[in-house]
């Protein structure tokens, strides 16, 4: 639910990055805290468990400029892609404007990415949210056991959705999935 | 399934009606801090000595640890919690639901005792809930073509 903010003069959006454990949804929000300047990002708070695994969620504030005299800010989430968290994920989602799905091209993790994928329509519906935005991204595109795109896009049916191929941890596509799920949360309001 | 609304739309008046409430009440309460936010986490208003930036982390953490008490709330046949409440050494803070998407958290330090906390959260609470209301129920300005039109115009040179 994007909050429109009149006395502030402020626009805020909700985004989650979802996907599979270790797809690299952390990864995108650390290079995202990196590459953006001081004065336009709040704090960085991260629910990590000792083994630096993401437990309930990351959340970065972002402040990406003014248009037409509003702030506008996305509120930029992760989930615990654990199947153990299957619950906190859902929690998460809440209020959820748009979704940046990331999915890891390892071919072992081949399952995952179609069992999280369904699982996160499941909770959109539950939520009364089956038409939110989400851009999808093929992360991890560097790895030797790699899917192919194309086989990718049929096990997760994106023909004909936005497809980003990325290395998170080198930033390849990080900005591009953040400005087109900008760009699709802002079709909305 | 749970429906919601696209945008939540505050208006100036709104924030000033809370602001005034709040300010009288953190004196009446003696509370270190009042914040109101809404499930999504967006910090809608606050007052006390909590810094922005600090208030804007605590609306995102308290309305994930109240949505995923309210997960607790289901599998144990709950419909909803609708408060928690973290007691530490030097600082509390209570947190309940004020209506279906608004929460309230209210931070206080060791010498209230809890059933003052309890007490001032559900005066609190029972005051802003008509000015909520208000909100709901009054037609809101919708943002305009023209800034729709803006912000999909101007996004590439935000990034």
């Amino acid at each position: 639910m994007s909050l429109i903010d009149f006395s502030k003069s402020e626009i805020t959006f909700k985004i989650v990055y979802y996907g599979p454990a270790m797809s690299g949804k952390t990864t995108n929000l650390s290079w995202i805290f990196r590459a953006i300047p001081e004065k336009v990002k709040g704090q960085f708070t991260s629910i990590a468990t000792e083994t630096e695994r993401t437990l309930f969620f990351d959340f970065l504030p972002v402040e990406l400029g003014t248009v037409k005299g509003f702030k506008i800010r996305l509120s930029l989430y992760t989930v615990p892609g654990q199947e153990l968290y299957k619950l906190t994920r859902k929690s998460v989602l809440k209020s959820v404007d748009g979704i940046v799905f990331v999915a890891d091209s390892n071919r072992d993790r081949r399952k995952d990415n179609i069992n999280n994928l369904v699982d996160m329509f499941k909770n959109l519906e539950e939520y009364g949210l089956p038409d939110t935005p989400i851009i999808y991204q093929l992360n991890k595109r560097d790895v030797p056991a790699i899917i192919p795109v194309e086989e990718l896009v049929d096990d997760l049916r994106l023909k004909g959705k936005a497809v980003y191929l990325g290395i998170a941890s080198s930033g390849v596509s990080v900005m591009e999935c953040l400005k087109g799920i900008t760009h699709e949360v802002v079709s909305k309001i | 399934m749970e429906g919601q609304l696209s945008s939540l739309v505050i208006t100036k008046e709104d924030i000033e009606t809370i602001d005034d409430l709040f300010s009288q009440y953190l004196v009446d309460s003696q509370a270190k801090d009042i914040i109101l936010l809404n499930k999504s986490g967006e910090l809608l208003a606050k007052s006390g000595a909590v810094t922005r930036e600090s208030a804007v982390a605590v609306s995102a953490l308290a309305a994930g640890v109240f949505s995923a008490t309210n997960e607790l709330a289901k599998l144990l046949g709950e419909r909803e919690f609708t408060l928690t409440f973290h007691q530490g050494k030097e600082t509390n803070i209570h947190i309940s639901l004020v209506d279906p998407l608004i929460l309230l958290a209210v931070i206080f330090d060791n010498k209230a005792p809890i059933g003052a906390i309890r007490f001032w959260a559900k005066k609190i609470s029972g005051s802003i809930k008509p000015v909520l209301e208000k909100m709901a129920a009054e037609p809101r300005q919708e943002p305009s073509q023209d800034l729709r039109k803006g912000l999909l115009d101007e996004i590439d040179n935000l990034f």
